[in-house]
């Protein structure tokens, strides 16, 4: 293949060279830095930030947190994106514009306003409480926050592929004998896995750099509700330049981790569907 | 009967999109539904599919009532206009499909889809995903997998809409000779004339969710009974012309008319049909092989191949008002089809002048020809002629409007001003004095008159009465004819009058909807009142908005003080039906 294709934009080099520069300054550049950072420490020392049982309780609240908080989105999200496709209602609008508003809403903002409902003494923590379920200042409460800000991107992802599975196709399912579950899990589900699949990823990936919310809602006891973002700052505050590069390394290398893997199981579902057709 | 639709009625907001269909299709029968789009075809295929439920009927297939079965259980194989194929799925699973879902054994499953891929002309396809096959293909596709469970019956929605003319052409064969094969009974929906010709054993037209006509093609095309069919179906020319005791006076001749003669209503205005193949062009009257109709001009000479088309616009002074052109516009220009043969014969160019003869005149049924509004001014009358749903009805119907005028309308005992014969349907505007003026046309030879309240729209149901059997018939027909242009309901109402002199009102209602359905294709549903006749039509017509009554009456006598409380209060569109007893 050459690279030399017509196109609408001008010339190939020219866009490819701006993409090169464009990421290298907003992107590479700046996680070289953080590599770099980490990488000036003595390798004991940084052993011995990264793997503290405070950094280790923070990573585990921080991916569990947020893995948990993707798949509540996915199978939410999902169903929100279902009602606003498939039915027409008043109002339905209003509750489509309401989607967004965790992206526009200032993350802190978000954080506050669960906080002052989650609270013990909120308008729901009140009634949670003689339950004995406590949200705000816990592991929930992280997720809960977690959750809210990441909505968005799998209602968003899902939304346009479900427009696409078209009636017709549901029709003709009805009219060879399948009943409902089996429409859904032959039919629709298979048209819309890899648009699901997205949305949990950018749920994830948002969920995980996530900082401003969960820490009002977290209360931020060291093990238990700490994120890695949080301990990240408080080295900061600290002057702990290095060791907070070294906690970002490890955020930057798991995470990494997880995206790569589920865009390799969708490459593969892809190149599955690619072969059976030859 | 492998298919029975019963009454079947679906409503859409308030508006019924399918209005009390029924209908029987055959073991084996390929029947099409003809239809422009919006007519609700595709609505009634998708209620016998059972993929949309009715509001009112029911519906047997193979003489079991699935009126209330889910669509998963109705055993129908349905194929749409976009495939409905499942991307995700190659050729063998889609086909497959129906027999995963029951649980088959693979073997068996392959069998059926190795035979079904025979039958579509598919064979070694079976890896492929429908992306990558050309529509015509996926539409094979389609075919088979709606086959594959051995459906009772096939119903196509619009399945050619997608494919361009050749490939078309070659899926209707196939499936024409699939059906054939396997001798399934078939539903197939199209707007398309052309491939409901080539493919039907029965050809249904439905029109505002109307099944107006059912027949062979070639009945149909020749012998139809109403106005839409006859100009759906095919080019057609409609005259206003004249019933006389001779045969059909279009023009200045006299043409035997094909088909039954109208019972006795004397000389009268008719709707008569000319298809263009059936007008003969010759340089001189003299010339004409068939039967004169008046001189006229070339306008336009359109050569189609096989068939020269033209547009002859007819000389002043022809007698006979032309009625329209193809697609309903209004024009008296006259459509023309002439064969290579004629062609060669006389040669024509636009701007000559020609004399036209008209070889075969079909007439049709309905007992409404044209309208004419009387008023007692011009100006009044010609504000008649622009209410709502008088334009409605001329619209739909493609007739024209006349215009009576009578400066001494409902005076006593003043003879009519005009002294032309009434034609057609009378119009008259709804005022206070109103049951006088209409017992004063009535009396002076009117036959079917329309009053209308200003502000009247198209009706959503009409009530239909008669007062003695002498008009039975011909309210009958008059509401068909009616019906046909309006999306309402139709409903008899039977009333007993209090006296007690009645006892047959359940008779009458069952006699009413037999005969509106054996001789006018028209399906009614009926209720019983009990109470004066007038009064209860008055309390009925205000018991909903949106309401019309079809009155018809033998006897004038005291008209106007039985029908004051119908006609003066100005609410409702009537349309009466006078017919003396012999």
């Amino acid at each position: 293949m050459s690279f030399r294709q017509p196109s609408v934009l001008p010339g190939f080099g020219l866009t490819f060279g701006f993409t090169t520069c464009f990421l290298s300054a907003i992107v590479l550049l700046p996680l070289a830095a953080l590599v770099l950072a980490a990488g000036s420490m003595h390798f004991s020392d940084l052993l011995r930030v990264v793997t503290s049982a405070r950094a280790l309780g923070s990573y585990r609240l921080s991916f569990g947190a947020s893995l948990l908080a993707a798949s509540i989105n996915l199978v939410f999200g999902f169903i929100i994106a279902w009602t606003l496709t498939r039915y027409e209602f008043p109002g339905r609008k209003v509750i489509d514009a309401l989607i967004d508003m965790p992206f526009a809403l200032p993350t802190a903002v978000s954080g506050i306003a669960l906080t002052t409902v989650f609270a013990q003494n909120g308008w729901i923590g009140r009634y949670l409480e003689p339950l004995g379920i406590k949200v705000a200042y816990t592991w929930v409460g992280v997720t809960l926050a977690l959750t809210l800000i990441s909505m968005p991107f799998a209602v968003r992802a899902v939304q346009p592929a479900l427009l696409e599975v078209q009636r017709d196709l549901e029709d003709a399912a009805e009219t060879l004998g399948a009943g409902r579950l089996y429409v859904f899990r032959r039919i629709i589900l298979p048209t819309v896995l890899p648009a699901l699949l997205t949305g949990f990823t950018l749920s994830f990936a948002r969920a995980v750099g996530e900082y401003g919310s969960v820490i009002f809602i977290a209360g931020n006891l060291p093990m238990k509700t700490e994120i890695t973002p949080l301990l990240i700052v408080i080295h900061l505050e600290e002057f702990d330049y290095q060791g907070a590069a070294a906690l970002g390394v490890v955020m930057l290398v798991i995470s990494f981790v997880v995206l790569l893997t589920i865009n390799l199981l969708q490459a593969w579902g892809r190149r599955r569907h690619v072969r059976a057709a030859h | 009967m492998s298919i029975t639709l019963d009454q079947v009625t679906k409503h859409y907001g308030g508006v019924p999109v399918v209005n009390d269909v029924s209908l029987d299709i055959g073991d084996g029968e390929f029947f099409v539904l003809l239809g422009p789009s919006g007519s609700g075809k595709s609505t009634l295929l998708r209620a016998i599919a059972g993929l949309s439920g009715v509001d009112h009927g029911r519906i047997a297939l193979h003489g079991r009532d699935v009126t209330h079965v889910a669509a998963r259980k109705r055993g129908v194989g349905l194929v749409f206009q976009n495939y409905a194929l499942f991307r995700h799925m190659t050729v063998a699973e889609n086909i497959e499909f129906a027999l995963r879902v029951r649980h088959m054994r693979g073997k068996v499953r392959r069998a059926r889809r190795k035979e079904l891929l025979r039958l579509v002309a598919l064979e070694g396809m079976d890896e492929r995903l429908p992306a990558q096959l050309s529509g015509g293909q996926q539409q094979r596709v389609a075919v088979a997998r709606a086959l594959a469970h051995k459906p009772e019956v096939l119903l196509l929605d619009e399945p050619f809409g997608a494919l361009d003319a050749k490939i078309r052409e070659e899926l209707r064969r196939t499936i024409r000779q699939v059906q054939r094969e396997l001798g399934i009974s078939t539903v197939l929906v199209t707007h398309d004339q052309e491939e409901a010709f080539a493919m039907a054993d029965r050809i249904g037209i439905m029109n505002l969710g109307r099944l107006l006509e059912v027949g062979a093609p070639h009945e149909l095309y020749t012998a139809p009974a109403t106005r839409f069919v006859a100009t759906f179906l095919g080019a057609a020319n409609l005259f206003l012309a004249r019933r006389t005791p001779d045969g059909i006076q279009v023009g200045a001749s006299v043409v035997a008319a094909a088909g039954a003669a109208a019972g006795g209503r004397g000389e009268h205005e008719v709707v008569a049909v000319v298809r263009p193949e059936e007008v003969e062009v010759a340089p001189a009257r003299d010339d004409l092989a068939s039967g004169f109709l008046a001189r006229g001009v070339v306008e336009e000479v359109m050569f189609t191949g096989a068939l020269e088309r033209l547009r002859v616009r007819l000389e002043d002074g022809a007698a006979t008002p032309l009625l329209s052109f193809v697609d309903g516009d209004s024009t008296t220009a006259l459509q023309v089809t002439r064969t290579q043969h004629e062609q060669r014969g006389f040669a024509v160019h636009p701007g000559q002048s020609l004399a036209i003869g008209v070889r075969r005149v079909h007439v049709l049924p309905t007992p409404l020809s044209s309208f004419t509004a009387c008023a007692t001014s011009a100006a009044l009358a010609e504000a008649l002629v622009r209410q709502p749903l008088l334009a409605a009805l001329v619209a739909r119907m493609k007739t024209r409007v006349a215009v009576r005028v009578e400066p001494r309308l409902g005076v006593p005992d003043a003879p009519c001003e005009s002294a032309a014969d009434f034609v057609g349907t009378t119009v008259l505007a709804s005022q206070t004095d109103c049951a006088y003026r209409a017992e004063w046309l009535l009396r002076r030879g009117a036959q079917d008159l329309l009053v209308l309240p200003q502000q009247a729209a198209a009706p959503q149901r009409v009530l239909i009465h008669w007062m003695g059997e002498a008009v039975r018939g011909a309210t009958l027909a008059v509401s068909a004819s009616v019906l046909r242009h309006l999306s309402a309901e139709a409903v008899y109402v039977g009333i007993v009058p209090d006296d007690g002199a009645g006892g047959h009102g359940m008779r009458e209602l069952l006699d009413a909807r037999s005969e509106a359905k054996a001789a006018h294709g028209l399906e009614i549903r009926t209720e019983l009142r009990y109470g004066d006749v007038s009064q209860e039509l008055a309390r009925r017509l205000g018991a909903a908005p949106g309401q019309m009554l079809i009155v018809g009456v033998a006897d004038l006598a005291r008209f106007a003080e039985r029908f004051r409380a119908v006609l003066d209060s100005g609410q409702w569109p009537v349309l009466i039906v006078h017919r003396a007893a012999p």
